[in-house]
């Protein structure tokens, strides 16, 4: 009797939290009415533009984590990445005056990257927060040792390359915003309606199953490695058109924002739960936060601990929530 | 023996309910001290849950337990270990990375005056215990290096580091040699002697014969009876296991068979299989029964080529299979359903119409897009036909109930158009109504010329559903019948390994 008592509860616990992204998208209103009521210049046109610029960089990046996470794997490594593939890019339009060639190369260099996690981890074995963590070390000693702690400036002098990153259609959406929203739907297609996301998320959810079902579980994840690795260098091109250098403290931290904003949009660390649309709020949430701070003069370090909390308390209801269940 | 020993334990009338499943109903156990008393069943009969009510993982609904004489109370693992009740079970718990002597003090370690441990003390005297039971080790070996019987001495030295008084044994010797298992009957004699209880689960019938003095049977959740060892004999106790008379609940209705559709030759994997072969036709049910540890379930993953295996071949429809590939055998045609739903079959957080389309995609899905709207139309002609009761196709999975999620798994083969499917225990854990719905599928999945192969430990259903019978013990085929002329105790006594029954006409066809 009890029993069925506790059922019906745990049914309409269920119910009013099922609708994951509703919820984040509540708490992402409040959040912006708080901040547009609490400072004059949050909620301004321009401050709004300049938001959707902050949050597109970690955003391209967090479609690839996401999938990563969603496969059951975790890759921290994109934040060295980014600067690493700085080099080959700012280094072949000096050289060449192309920025075409630049971003190719760029590109092959993170496709690398991702092909060598992916391999490690499918075929060595070996976990791949441990994987990632040690590509995170290598490649941000690899920057060390080739800018020897300079910044390489870029001197081919292109247009393109400076507008990519600053440049803004209609003076309001910037442009990395237009190829960050391109490859988001891109990929809520993808993972949404095709059998690859689907597979994607049965490889996370239960691998011994999608194995017993005939799915290449090994495939499935390195085939994540490698879109992860490609957006994340995508991201680095942007940021190194903002910076107008290869940077060797390019991207520090980054990688540690990308998994906070993607777990707080409701992306499970094991695997198979989870959407893209959940990880964008996620990403909106902690930038209109960390913004919002700002504007309001909250000190760096209260800024990080107030972030701090947040990412904690929202992944703590999560658990709430499944113990409903 | 002294038959006026006091009784150590005694369960009086305890009955414990699991949703739609009585699984004990008033049972009655006596255990006195210094006796070896053997508690027996088939799987499903009650014989776990009580002793996990002794081990306080479960609670109670009804009835009493006198432990010593008085009344007592066990709601947690803890209040059982206090009152001196050691359960020794399948699966040993102990900390690998721990050397032996930790091991066994591990719940109370034995403490200087500065409160830190003291390793003399307790090097010292878990030797003094390994030598009462005539056991060899040094206690500073870690526990990872040693044998399975070996780690299941710890945990006895383990059970008289807190002089345990009454000690219960899970199925003991299912992993052991016969040299181990004459070790262990050694130290049984010797715990027994120091006046201990001992309550000895198990389905084989020698070692009951052996080693024990009395002897309780329990079949669906009641005690059947009580007797001295010394007074009974194997085939009073197979009759009192599996009663006179089962009630077949599911006549299979379609008998025909068609062609050879699944053979299985000379299999041998590792330890776990020796030369099984046999035959299934197209439309015929073969079930296959064994008790715990023989084999059944290591013969259905070589099948799916889920296990590598170590020599022989698996044919399915004239072609054959490559072992060790899950990806070949869903393309030649072979789904198997897994024994563990949870762990092995669902992926929970998915929706139920996407289980069943999982390993269908393709059928609905062009470059890679899936045609949702005609998904989830498949998915409705499945969840109707298998009458699964969900609120809606896109329930999670997980908030099903095991009858449903069966039938979720059986829907997710059965629109892959398979030629063999193998059912691990089908029906283990599912309520009875939900059982007689699977067993009508399973029916119909042979009506449909599908090869079904049904692998189960129990009795009723075995006899219900299939067509041929194949029994195994210890990795090997022990028996084989046809429906007409098998015989529940027949079946025991080849699944106990006691005798061996050979059908000649099988597979000639």
């Amino acid at each position: 009797m009890q029993n069925t008592v506790q059922n019906k509860k745990g049914n309409f616990f269920r119910r009013i939290f099922a609708i994951n992204e509703l919820g984040l998208l509540v708490s992402f209103i409040v959040i912006f009415i708080f901040f547009s009521a609490a400072s004059p210049y949050f909620l301004t046109v321009r401050n709004i533009s300049n938001i959707i610029g902050q949050v597109s960089l970690p955003l391209i990046a967090a479609v690839g984590l996401s999938i990563v996470l969603f496969s059951g794997e975790v890759d921290i490594s994109i934040g060295s990445l980014q600067a690493f593939v700085a080099l080959p890019l700012v280094t072949v339009m000096n050289a060449t005056g192309s920025f075409a060639l630049g971003a190719l190369l760029a590109l092959i260099t993170g496709t690398v990257v991702g092909v060598i996690n992916g391999l490690i981890v499918t075929r060595l074995k070996v976990n791949s927060l441990i994987t990632t963590l040690g590509m995170y070390y290598s490649l941000r000693g690899a920057v060390y040792l080739i800018t020897k702690k300079v910044a390489i400036a870029e001197r081919s002098g292109k247009d393109l390359f400076f507008f990519i990153g600053n440049g803004k259609l209609f003076h309001f959406f910037p442009y990395p915003s237009i190829l960050m929203f391109a490859i988001l739907f891109a990929f809520m297609f993808i993972m949404k309606n095709t059998s690859y996301g689907r597979r994607i998320y049965a490889v996370g959810g239960n691998a011994e199953v999608a194995r017993a079902i005939g799915i290449n579980v090994e495939k499935m994840k390195f085939s994540a490695f490698v879109i992860c690795s490609v957006l994340a260098s995508i991201s680095a091109i942007l940021l190194a058109s903002r910076l107008g250098s290869a940077n060797h403290m390019a991207g520090q931290g980054f990688e540690f924002q990308v998994v906070a904003a993607v777990v707080l949009g409701g992306v499970s660390l094991s695997g198979g739960i989870g959407t893209l649309l959940g990880a964008f709020i996620g990403v909106l949430i902690l930038g209109i936060i960390q913004n919002g701070l700002g504007m309001l003069n909250v000190l760096t370090m209260w800024q990080l601990a107030i972030t701090g909390s947040i990412i904690i308390l929202s992944v703590a209801i999560d658990e709430f929530k499944k113990r409903r269940v | 023996m002294d038959s006026n020993r006091s009784a150590i334990l005694d369960v009086k009338q305890v009955s414990k309910e699991f949703p739609g499943v009585k699984a004990l109903d008033s049972v009655d156990l006596t255990l006195k001290k210094g006796e070896v008393h053997a508690l027996i069943g088939e799987n499903g009969a009650g014989k776990s849950t009580l002793i996990k009510i002794l081990a306080g993982v479960y609670t109670k609904d009804d009835g009493e337990i006198l432990f010593d004489g008085l009344p007592t109370v066990i709601d947690s693992p803890a209040d059982s270990l206090k009152l001196g009740i050691k359960v020794v079970f399948q699966e040993l718990s102990l900390i690998r990375h721990m050397t032996i002597g930790e091991n066994v003090f591990l719940e109370s370690f034995p403490l200087k005056k500065n409160k830190t441990i003291d390793w003399d003390t307790l090097y010292k005297r878990t030797s003094e215990i390994l030598e009462s039971i005539g056991l060899d080790l040094n206690p500073k070996t870690k526990v990872y290096k040693l044998t399975v019987s070996q780690q299941q001495m710890v945990e006895i030295a383990r059970a008289l580091s807190h002089e345990a008084k009454v000690v219960i044994m899970d199925e003991p010797t299912s992993a052991l040699t016969p040299n181990e298992i004459r070790f262990l009957f050694d130290v049984i004699r010797k715990l027994r002697d120091r006046g201990i209880g001992i309550l000895y689960v198990t389905h084989k019938l020698e070692e009951v014969l052996e080693v024990c003095e009395r002897v309780t049977v329990l079949r669906d959740g009641r005690r059947i009876s009580s007797r001295e060892v010394k007074e009974t004999n194997s085939d009073m106790l197979v009759t009192d296991m599996v009663g006179r008379s089962i009630k077949t609940l599911f006549p299979r209705t379609h008998t025909g068979r068609g062609k050879v559709m699944l053979t299985v030759d000379h299999l041998f994997t590792g330890k776990k299989l020796r030369d099984v072969s046999f035959k299934v036709h197209a439309g015929e049910v073969v079930g296959i029964f064994g008790l715990m540890g023989a084999g059944r379930t290591e013969l259905a993953k070589a099948m799916f080529g889920l296990d590598p295996v170590d020599g022989g071949t698996v044919t399915v429809d004239r072609q054959e299979l490559k072992t060790g590939s899950t990806a070949h055998s869903t393309k030649l045609g072979i789904g198997y359903l897994t024994e563990d739903r949870k762990e092995e079959g669902l992926v929970l957080q998915m929706s139920v119409s996407q289980n069943i389309t999982l390993p269908s995609l393709d059928e609905f899905s062009s470059f890679g897009y899936i045609r949702t709207k005609q998904e989830m139309e498949r998915a409705k002609e499945f969840v109707d036909a298998f009458s699964i009761k969900t609120p809606s196709l896109r329930q999670k999975v997980m908030y099903l109930s095991g009858g449903n999620q069966q039938k979720v798994l059986l829907a997710r083969w059965l629109m892959k158009k398979l030629k063999v499917i193998i059912l691990d225990e089908p029906t283990r854990g599912i309520d009875v109504g939900a059982k007689a719905e699977i067993h009508r599928l399973i029916d119909q999945l042979a009506s449909d010329g599908l090869a079904v192969v049904v692998m189960t430990s129990e009795m009723p259903e075995l006899l219900g559903v299939s067509d041929h019978i194949i029994v195994m013990c210890g990795g090997r085929i022990t028996g084989e019948f046809d429906k007409i002329d098998a015989k529940m105790e027949n079946i025991l006594e080849a699944a106990i390994g006691q005798r061996e029954y050979s059908y000649a006409e099988h597979g000639s066809k």
